[in-house]
């Protein structure tokens, strides 16, 4: 559902992507993983294209994103992401955060839209919270709240990225839960993380990236059992 | 020296009738001049370069070159140029507009930038157009932040809005000048004239504060 041929990204003489193949199949949650400045970020916003690629194509459900000519918010409708720092809106309530793209976007009506905020908040464990607004929520609130946002725009695939490296610790657990909930109903997911128990548990597949290729994929657990590249060895020994 | 101000009982009603035609002039061409603002300062965050380069001359113009250079080249040259005849209503309006308009555009650029570049990608993420995502995400944010110095703005046109004068413009300071020049009583008639501009713009400053603080409570709800 997702092919990725030939993926570049430069920024002017910095080359952050060398060169990505990767073919993502529907329903598959494939983790990435790699040291900071291994491009998996970068990789993961030109999934929707927030960074436009140097070079390369990108199709996701037979929609060529590189094409000028492709509408890329109809793409974007599709394809949710969760960012590291939540993004949302400060001066929206959480439930006006998740209605406002169904309501601009898709021109939902005020019933329906809310009916669909609430369906979404129940979901991420937040029925009680519609009426707050970001500040008065905590950081895992937060993030569950973002997650329900890019929800509401019913996406066929969903970014992670890093979603939980600016949480506390005892906040990871929450998010993660409705992360494990989502790729059980068979959300096709990319996710940049650290969180390796959460790869093992869900992941489908593995990918390491390191300086803008990448270096080894497989199963999360055949990959922590023995890593073949040198240097996902010494990523792995440092993480685990 | 001996103070008279019994002429102050005498004209006093015609000097606040200026005072209220100075806070009309410049009440709609910091209105006119929002909305000019806002278009210039969207145009020079535009990704259209040439479009770009004219409103930002257009700012630098208008923020580089005094009031009153501006108010006579609007009054006295343009009508030459374009061969109409002066009407100094207009004249002023368009000249505090034009003036507002260049400091109010940077006011909004200033404010729309300060937004955390994360919103406007979440907003685009979710399938929004850039217009969308300006309209209700990056504006309303942007509009908090930038009261305080529209009201600074506001102030400074209320004040510079006596260099219509110049042209004969029936405002508070030309009213002054003619009461002045009538009475011979300056020293009564301008500290008079100073008061009133004073109690506009403490009241206006005043207005700002609480608005400033309202939104300060709305923000940390």
């Amino acid at each position: 559902m997702i092919h990725v041929r030939g993926l570049e990204k430069h920024f002017g003489d910095l080359k952050v992507l060398q060169g990505i193949d990767l073919h993502i199949r529907q329903k598959e949650v494939v983790v990435i993983i790699g040291p900071s400045g291994s491009g998996k970020s970068t990789f993961l916003r030109c999934l929707n294209m927030l960074e436009e690629p140097t070079a390369g194509e990108i199709t996701i459900d037979g929609q060529i994103l590189t094409d000028r000519a492709t509408n890329i918010n109809h793409v974007r409708e599709k394809v949710g992401m969760v960012f590291q720092l939540f993004n949302l809106f400060p001066h929206l309530t959480a439930l006006q955060n998740i209605t406002l793209a169904p309501r601009t976007v898709k021109r939902l009506r005020e019933k329906e839209a809310t009916d669909l905020g609430q369906q979404l908040l129940a979901k991420v464990g937040l029925a009680d919270k519609a009426h707050s607004y970001p500040s008065q929520l905590s950081g895992g609130q937060q993030q569950r709240v973002a997650i329900a946002r890019a929800l509401a725009m019913q996406p066929r695939v969903m970014l992670f990225d890093e979603p939980t490296s600016a949480l506390d610790p005892e906040m990871i657990g929450e998010v993660l839960a409705v992360m494990k909930d989502l790729a059980y109903e068979g959300m096709t997911m990319v996710v940049v993380t650290h969180e390796m128990g959460f790869a093992r548990e869900v992941g489908d597949r593995l990918l390491m990236m390191d300086e803008g290729r990448i270096m080894e994929e497989g199963s999360p657990s055949e990959m922590f059992a023995n890593p073949k590249h040198p240097r996902t060895q010494a990523f792995l020994s440092r993480i685990l | 020296m001996q103070m008279h101000w019994e002429v102050l009982a005498r004209y006093y009603p015609l000097l606040v009738r200026g005072a209220l035609d100075t806070l009309q002039f410049t009440t709609i061409s910091v209105a006119l001049g929002t909305l000019l603002g806002l278009f210039v300062a969207l145009l020079r965050l535009s990704r259209n370069k040439p479009l770009r380069m004219i409103v930002s001359c257009y700012v630098e113009f208008f923020r580089g070159t005094p009031l009153l250079t501006q108010i006579m080249l609007i009054h006295f040259g343009l009508p030459r140029l374009l061969g109409y005849h002066p009407n100094t209503f207009f004249d002023a309006i368009l000249a505090l507009t034009l003036n507002s308009g260049a400091y109010i555009a940077e006011i909004f650029r200033g404010g729309i930038q300060s937004i955390e570049r994360g919103q406007m990608e979440a907003s685009r993420s979710l399938g929004m157009s850039y217009a969308q995502a300006m309209r209700y995400v990056i504006l309303p944010q942007a509009v908090r932040r930038i009261i305080p110095p529209m009201v600074n703005e506001f102030i400074a046109m209320l004040k510079d809005s006596s260099l219509l004068a110049i042209i004969s413009v029936n405002e508070l300071m030309f009213r002054s000048m003619q009461i002045s020049g009538r009475t011979f009583r300056p020293f009564e008639v301008y500290l008079f004239a100073a008061l009133l501009y004073l109690v506009m713009t403490m009241t206006f400053s005043y207005v700002g504060s609480r608005v400033e603080r309202r939104m300060a409570i709305d923000d940390s709800r």
